[in-house]
C-alpha cells in the first residue's frame, strides 16, 4: 500500500516576522528632543568661603600647639604666602605675557602642597585678596588650596595690609 | 540538455508566465537607527540634570573654572545673586538691582539690595532653613566688588557663601599649563 503525500510538502516556508519597532521609534522622536532641551553641557559647580569669625580661637585644643595661621595674599604682583607672623614666600608673575593670567599657578599648587604636607592638621587658608585682582584669579587660587586640602577658605575683607617682615 | 537558471511559474497545462516582479515592498532596516538611539538615550540619561541652579548657567557671563567643588549645606536655601561686569541680579527672576557703579557709589541702590537680602534671609530663616548665598560673577570681575558684596551680604546674615563655577576634571585647565 502506498503511503499518502506527506503533509509538509504542503506546508509553506514561513519567513520570521519582523519586530514592530514603530511604537518605539514614537517614543524616541518624544523622549530624545525633551533630553536634549534639559541636557547640561557645562557642569556648574558651587565653592563654598567662610567669613572670620570672633570665636575662631577658641576651638583649638590647648594640649596641642596650633597649626600657623597661613595667609594666602593675592597681589596684582603675584601671590604672597603668610605662615604665622612672617611673609615665608613670594611667587612673583610669569614672565610670558601669554601665560595664563600671567599668575604662577603652578608654583602655587607646589607650594599649597608642601605647606600641607608640613601642616597636615591645618585644613584652613585665609584669602586676602587686593581689590584689582580679577575674580578668576581668586577662584583659582581658592581651588588650588582645597585641591591640596586646605577645605576651609576664609576671605579675609578686612582692608588692613599685610607687610612684609624682615627677616633676621 | 541545456538548463536555464531562470525561475518561472508553469501551471500544469498553462503557459509559460514569468515571476512578477516589483510587487513586494522591502522593508527598511531600521536596527542601526535603533542602535544610534538607545546609545544618545542612555548618553542623555547620564547627563541630565533637574537641578535648576546646576543647568542654569547664566547667559552673557565667563564664570572660572574650578576642579573641586562644594555641597550646599543641609538645610540650605540659596538666594542667587548674578554680577556681571555692567549689571547686578538679583534671584532666580533677575531683578535689576543696578550696575557696578551705582552699587559702590549710589546709597539708594545699597539701601534697596540690603532690604532685598534681608527680606530674603528673613524668609528663609522663617522656613526653619539656612540662608546661603550663591554669588555668579564674570571672571573678568575685580576682587573688590565680590569683597564689597561679601561685606554687605554678610550684613544681611548671610553666613554661607558659595561661588558659582564651571567643573572640569583637568587640573592643568585650572593651573593654566
Amino acid at each position: 500500500m502506498a503511503h499518502p503525500p506527506s503533509k509538509s510538502r504542503n506546508l509553506k516556508k514561513k519567513e520570521p516576522r519582523s519586530l514592530n519597532l514603530i511604537p518605539i521609534m514614537n517614543l524616541f522622536i518624544v523622549v530624545i528632543p525633551m533630553l536634549m532641551t534639559v541636557m547640561v553641557s557645562v557642569h556648574l559647580a558651587m565653592i563654598q568661603i567662610t567669613l572670620p569669625t570672633v570665636g575662631d580661637e577658641a576651638q583649638v585644643n590647648e594640649n596641642e600647639e596650633p597649626p600657623p595661621r597661613i595667609i594666602l595674599v593675592l597681589q596684582t604682583t603675584g601671590f604672597e604666602i603668610v605662615v604665622g607672623e612672617d611673609v615665608e614666600e613670594e611667587i612673583g608673575l610669569l614672565e610670558a605675557e601669554e601665560q595664563f593670567g600671567n599668575f604662577d599657578y603652578e608654583s602655587l599648587n607646589n607650594r599649597m602642597k608642601s605647606l600641607k604636607e608640613q601642616y597636615e592638621k591645618q585644613y584652613t587658608v585665609d584669602i586676602l585678596p587686593d581689590p584689582s585682582v580679577k575674580y578668576d584669579t581668586l577662584l583659582k587660587s581658592i581651588d588650588i588650596c582645597k585641591f591640596n586640602g586646605f577645605q576651609n577658605i576664609k576671605y579675609l575683607t578686612s582692608s588692613r595690609k599685610i607687610y612684609r617682615a624682615s627677616k633676621k | 540538455m541545456k538548463r536555464t537558471a531562470i525561475v518561472v511559474n508553469r501551471k500544469p497545462g498553462g503557459p509559460f508566465e514569468p515571476r512578477p516582479r516589483g510587487k513586494k515592498v522591502k522593508d527598511l532596516n531600521i536596527t542601526s537607527l535603533i542602535d544610534i538611539l538607545t546609545i544618545l538615550l542612555v548618553f542623555m540619561l547620564k547627563n541630565i540634570s533637574m537641578d535648576a541652579i546646576q543647568k542654569n548657567a547664566p547667559e552673557g557671563m565667563l564664570l572660572p573654572t574650578t576642579i573641586t567643588k562644594d555641597e550646599l549645606i543641609k538645610k540650605g536655601l540659596v538666594v542667587n545673586v548674578k554680577i556681571y561686569t555692567d549689571k547686578i541680579l538679583f534671584g532666580m527672576d533677575n531683578f535689576r538691582i543696578g550696575s557696578l557703579d551705582e552699587f559702590t557709589s549710589n546709597q539708594e541702590v545699597r539701601k534697596n539690595l540690603l532690604s532685598l537680602l534681608k527680606i530674603e534671609a528673613d524668609r528663609i530663616t522663617n522656613t526653619g532653613s539656612i540662608p546661603s548665598l550663591l554669588i555668579q560673577a564674570d571672571k573678568e570681575l575685580d576682587c573688590r566688588y565680590i569683597t564689597d558684596f561679601i561685606n554687605f551680604s554678610a550684613s544681611a546674615s548671610f553666613a554661607n557663601i558659595y561661588f558659582s563655577t564651571i567643573h572640569t576634571d583637568n587640573l592643568t585647565e585650572v593651573l593654566g599649563l
